[in-house]
């Protein structure tokens, strides 16, 4: 990664790509539609004690106006209208989706979430693509998030099943699950810190060889065994308050990749697809339960009015290197926290060929401290 | 500025023999196309995702259709019989073509896959002619950029052996039974390989995607029946 000087403190930065260029208007916004954004002056900022009552500035539960219910639309009428998929390039296919077949007890076709701490906004959401919609497949994504109230960290866990696998599904909702629940373990255990990202990464690893071997009724499962039913990317981390700022760290496995939106760009810091010597982009992903031999914790500093993004590559895709429709959709409508379920209706935009499963979460630092440097 | 990320396009080219033997089949060739066409006119999503071109080859090529959507192509142009098989000018013409087509996709902003081609053949090329040197420089992924997977699809009395060499894994060739319906076999085939190539990109293990193609219905694997 090359480097820049931030001109306004001096610090070292990741380099961002130049200013993409006028993009055009994706779609009308109805003055009445404006939701209920946080107001960043109302914010905490570094103020976390893991023993005090909700910190001043947080979003209380329950505050009408905030988020107590909405009040009735002024035209019930145009709900539908205004629930209409984003539709980024090409005309959306109309169709109604089928339900994922195979046995499945339940798999939702789409998942959000969100929640404040004194430290960050955290939005979350998992979207059915449009082929699996089709197709009758499930959603093959997942996430997961938790805090843990002593220190004020942050967990958060997205992945991503491998289609080739016979149970995607599985794997990658079980991957969450246990990276969050080891990431907890460990934050909690050494007062915030992660201590052991092998671990972390062994510990799913291990989850997934024990998943297959239920599933294949067997006293043991191979790797390799475990990879054809279960396979699947992760990204895995903890964002950190700190005296310095919110401190984020993460390790990736596969070609799920992590983004940061500053003064309204949108830029990939890692992961992604790979892009072949000939130029042309390759699909192959070496996942887990598969755990690298070299594990490279990234860290970051997110700086107060900027954004953190982890996603899969259904996300990441339509991305790309963050100058295109997609990319300045994201840096425009993220700027501050949505509601989740509109966070969630984002992230279902439509753009022609991109219909993979999508899977984000972003995180707004609260706190008005440094940061935004490795 | 150009998007770099427009979007992901598999460029798909269909090098039919024009030549005096497939006189008998040109038609159910030309219905096959058409069958492929309606199939993929009902799976919008994954004609998003496809250029389609078609080459007509006996002693040279000639471009029937290049690089179309497929959602808005009008009715294909007629392959006709003409000439010799020219194994030779179809894989040269190749070589030439599909580096220049996916520099352009590249510049017009897209992601491109590597390339598929489907053979269609009576499997009889032009007697003494050396065919296997120009196969082999385009599907020298060191020397021809976006050098292709080649599906071989013999009919009616294709030689197997001869199809097999054309096609770029063992799997990728076929021929059709006697007796099948080779233009419904040919889409069918078709639309299953542009369907596995989008929505299953991913490989297991592997630093290459890896094309997955099934056995279309009506055909069976070359080298069986060797």
């Amino acid at each position: 990664m090359r480097f820049g000087r931030n001109p306004d403190d001096g610090r070292e930065q990741p380099h961002v790509p130049p200013p993409p260029g006028p993009a055009p208007a994706l779609y009308q916004r109805d003055p009445s539609d404006s939701y209920d954004r946080p107001d960043p002056a109302a914010s905490a900022g570094y103020d976390w004690h893991g023993n005090q009552s909700w910190p001043p500035g947080v979003p209380a539960p329950n505050v009408p106006g905030r988020d107590g219910p909405a009040p009735p639309p002024a035209h019930p009428g145009t709900l539908a209208e205004r629930w209409r998929t984003i539709a980024v390039d090409g005309a959306v296919p109309v169709f109604d989706p089928r339900p994922p077949t195979g046995g499945l007890s339940y798999r939702p076709d789409t998942v959000c979430d969100g929640w404040s701490t004194g430290a960050v906004d955290l939005r979350l959401a998992s979207v059915r693509g449009y082929a699996h919609r089709a197709e009758g497949r499930p959603r093959e994504d997942d996430a997961a998030a938790a805090w843990d109230e002593h220190t004020g960290t942050v967990v958060f866990a997205v992945a991503d099943g491998v289609s080739d696998a016979r149970q995607p599904h599985i794997g990658s909702q079980l991957a969450c699950r246990s990276a969050v629940d080891e990431l907890l373990g460990q934050i909690r255990g050494s007062g915030g810190f992660v201590t052991d990202w092998r671990k972390l990464l062994n510990t799913v690893h291990w989850q997934l060889v024990v998943q297959a071997r239920r599933l294949l009724h067997q006293e043991e499962a191979s790797v390799a065994e475990t990879a054809d039913l279960l396979a699947t990317t992760l990204v895995a981390g903890v964002a950190v308050p700190t005296p310095e700022g919110v401190r984020v760290a993460l390790v990736s496995v596969g070609d799920s990749g992590v983004w940061a939106i500053k003064h309204q760009q949108l830029y990939p810091l890692r992961g992604g697809k790979a892009v072949g010597a000939d130029g042309l982009v390759s699909s192959a992903v070496q996942p887990l339960p598969y755990v690298p031999a070299d594990i490279a914790p990234y860290e970051y500093l997110l700086d107060p009015g900027s954004v953190l993004l982890v996603g899969t590559d259904g996300f990441g895709d339509p991305v790309g290197d963050g100058r295109g429709a997609v990319a300045h959709l994201f840096a425009c409508e993220l700027e501050r926290p949505l509601p989740p379920l509109a966070f969630a209706h984002l992230l279902d935009f439509y753009r022609e060929t991109f219909d993979d499963d999508r899977t984000l979460v972003a995180l707004w630092p609260r706190a008005a401290a440094p940061g935004g440097s490795l | 500025m150009m998007e770099s990320n427009r979007g992901h396009l598999l460029p798909i080219y269909v090098l039919a023999d024009e030549s005096g033997s497939m006189t008998e089949h040109i038609d159910d060739l030309n219905d096959g196309l058409r069958s492929l066409h309606q199939a993929l006119l009902g799976e919008p999503m994954a004609a998003a995702k496809v250029r389609f071109s078609v080459l007509g080859f006996s002693d040279d090529v000639i471009e029937r259709v290049h690089l179309v959507d497929l959602r808005s192509a009008s009715e294909f142009p007629q392959l006709t019989t003409r000439g010799m098989t020219s194994y030779l000018a179809a894989f040269e013409d190749l070589i030439n073509r599909i580096p220049n087509d996916v520099g352009a996709l590249k510049r017009e902003g897209y992601q491109v896959h590597r390339p598929a081609v489907f053979f269609l053949s009576d499997g009889l090329p032009n007697h003494g002619e050396d065919w296997r040197d120009a196969h082999r420089r385009l599907t020298d992924r060191s020397t021809t950029l976006g050098a292709p997977n080649i599906i071989a699809c013999g009919i009616v009395d294709a030689d197997a052996h001869t199809i097999n060499q054309v096609a770029t894994e063992p799997q990728f060739g076929f021929v059709a039974n006697k007796g099948v319906d080779v233009g419904a076999a040919i889409a069918k085939f078709c639309t299953a390989l542009t369907k596995s190539v989008i929505s299953s990109g991913r490989s297991l293990g592997s630093p290459q995607p890896q094309l997955v193609v099934d056995k279309p219905e009506g055909f069976t694997v070359a080298i069986d029946v060797i």
